[in-house]
């Protein structure tokens, strides 16, 4: 899985990534994130994301119920949310880009 | 473990939160570990540590989000071509140095290059033999030790500079209270200076200089004897000093602070 310091930078991207695509909770976030294979975030790094995120209006919860135990915080992303995704999207696929291009890049004879 | 929310809630009141603010948080996360159904300690290990942790995360901004520099702003300190000299012998000469509000200083160099001496030229305390010295009216200093009457308590002390800057007694106090929190500080009310630790002692002498709100702050390394997290906890107050408006003038010989600083003098170099 992704090293700790790869996730640290990406994180709040992933996370405003998975709101815009649907409203969620903390604990089906991490599931999904382990599900795509980006990593096994715990609770003590997911938590206090989230918390920033809706801070600084990124995103908005909402109190709702579960259907087993106790009631769930659903977070849904703001328009400054998109905003900044669409924004950061622009920004990771040109890194990611840089990157591959390094990465594939063949030693001169 | 029915006490990991409240041995958090503690410490996020230790660390300066609103009660109201600490107590929605320490809510909020036992309700989020009741989500993956498992203990909070299993969730987000020791409750002190996890405070920690969640109140520095709540102070960075979201990672990429740039950050908002505040617009510089009035020139609060400048000095040109400040040279000292002890009878024959130069300490520095030609130092220029512009501070505006919104903007971190930071004085380094090795020990004995003057860093002290410049600082105490910068609040007037000490004249230059050349050069030119323009600075704000409302100046808060912090000397390196010293500074304090060890026979008066940390309240006595609040009284006396307030009153020195023209507070009432009351708004000295509550206003010393409150800006002792923020470095993680909660004086007790029979203790005098004497009798406090070095870096408590400190930490009196940071609320001194800020008491009366200056515009310019002037800071000789004020960290000595803190421990690591009050130590981290002085650097958010820079920076929220900044973000403020205010100028800060930091002497230091700890490179990894200059980080967030605007601007670097290094004594050393000019000597």
């Amino acid at each position: 899985m992704t090293p700790r310091p790869w996730l640290h930078g990406f994180l709040d991207l992933c996370l405003l990534a998975m709101l815009r695509e649907r409203a969620d909770y903390g604990y089906g976030l991490s599931q999904r994130l382990a599900a795509a294979g980006v990593a096994d975030v715990p609770g003590g790094t997911l938590y206090p994301a989230l918390l920033r995120l809706e801070e600084q209006g990124l995103a908005v919860p909402s109190w709702g119920p579960s259907e087993s135990g106790p009631r769930r915080k659903n977070y849904a992303i703001t328009q400054a949310g998109l905003d900044l995704l669409a924004g950061q999207a622009g920004d990771w696929r040109r890194f990611r880009d840089g990157v591959d291009s390094l990465l594939s890049a063949v030693p001169h004879e | 473990m029915s006490d990991w929310p409240t041995a958090f809630e503690s410490e996020l009141l230790r660390l300066g939160l609103q009660p109201a603010r600490a107590r929605r948080l320490a809510d909020e996360t036992t309700q989020q570990a009741a989500e993956s159904a498992a203990p909070p300690a299993d969730v987000f290990g020791p409750a002190h540590l996890y405070a920690r942790h969640l109140v520095a995360e709540l102070n960075t901004p979201t990672a990429n989000f740039p950050r908002t520099r505040y617009q510089a702003g009035p020139v609060m300190l400048s000095l040109t071509g400040v040279t000292k000299r002890y009878r024959r012998q130069t300490v520095f000469e030609g130092v220029n140095l512009t501070v505006r509000g919104g903007e971190v200083a930071a004085i380094v160099g090795a020990n004995g290059c003057g860093k002290s001496t410049l600082l105490r030229i910068c609040a007037g305390l000490t004249r230059p033999s050349g050069g030119a010295v323009r600075r704000t009216r409302r100046v808060g200093f912090v000397p390196q030790d010293g500074g304090t009457a060890g026979w008066l308590t940390a309240e006595e002390h609040f009284t006396l500079f307030g009153s020195a800057a023209g507070m009432v007694p009351g708004r000295a106090r509550s206003t010393g209270a409150h800006l002792a929190t923020r470095l993680a500080w909660r004086p007790a009310r029979q203790q005098r200076a004497q009798q406090m630790s070095g870096g408590t002692r400190q930490k009196l002498n940071l609320v001194l200089g800020e008491l009366h709100a200056p515009d310019l702050l002037l800071l000789d390394e004020p960290y000595q004897g803190f421990d690591q997290g009050t130590y981290v906890d002085f650097w958010q107050q820079v920076l929220a000093w900044r973000d403020a408006g205010r100028a800060v003038v930091v002497v230091t010989h700890l490179l990894h602070d200059l980080q967030n600083v605007d601007h670097v003098l290094d004594l050393g170099a000019t000597a």
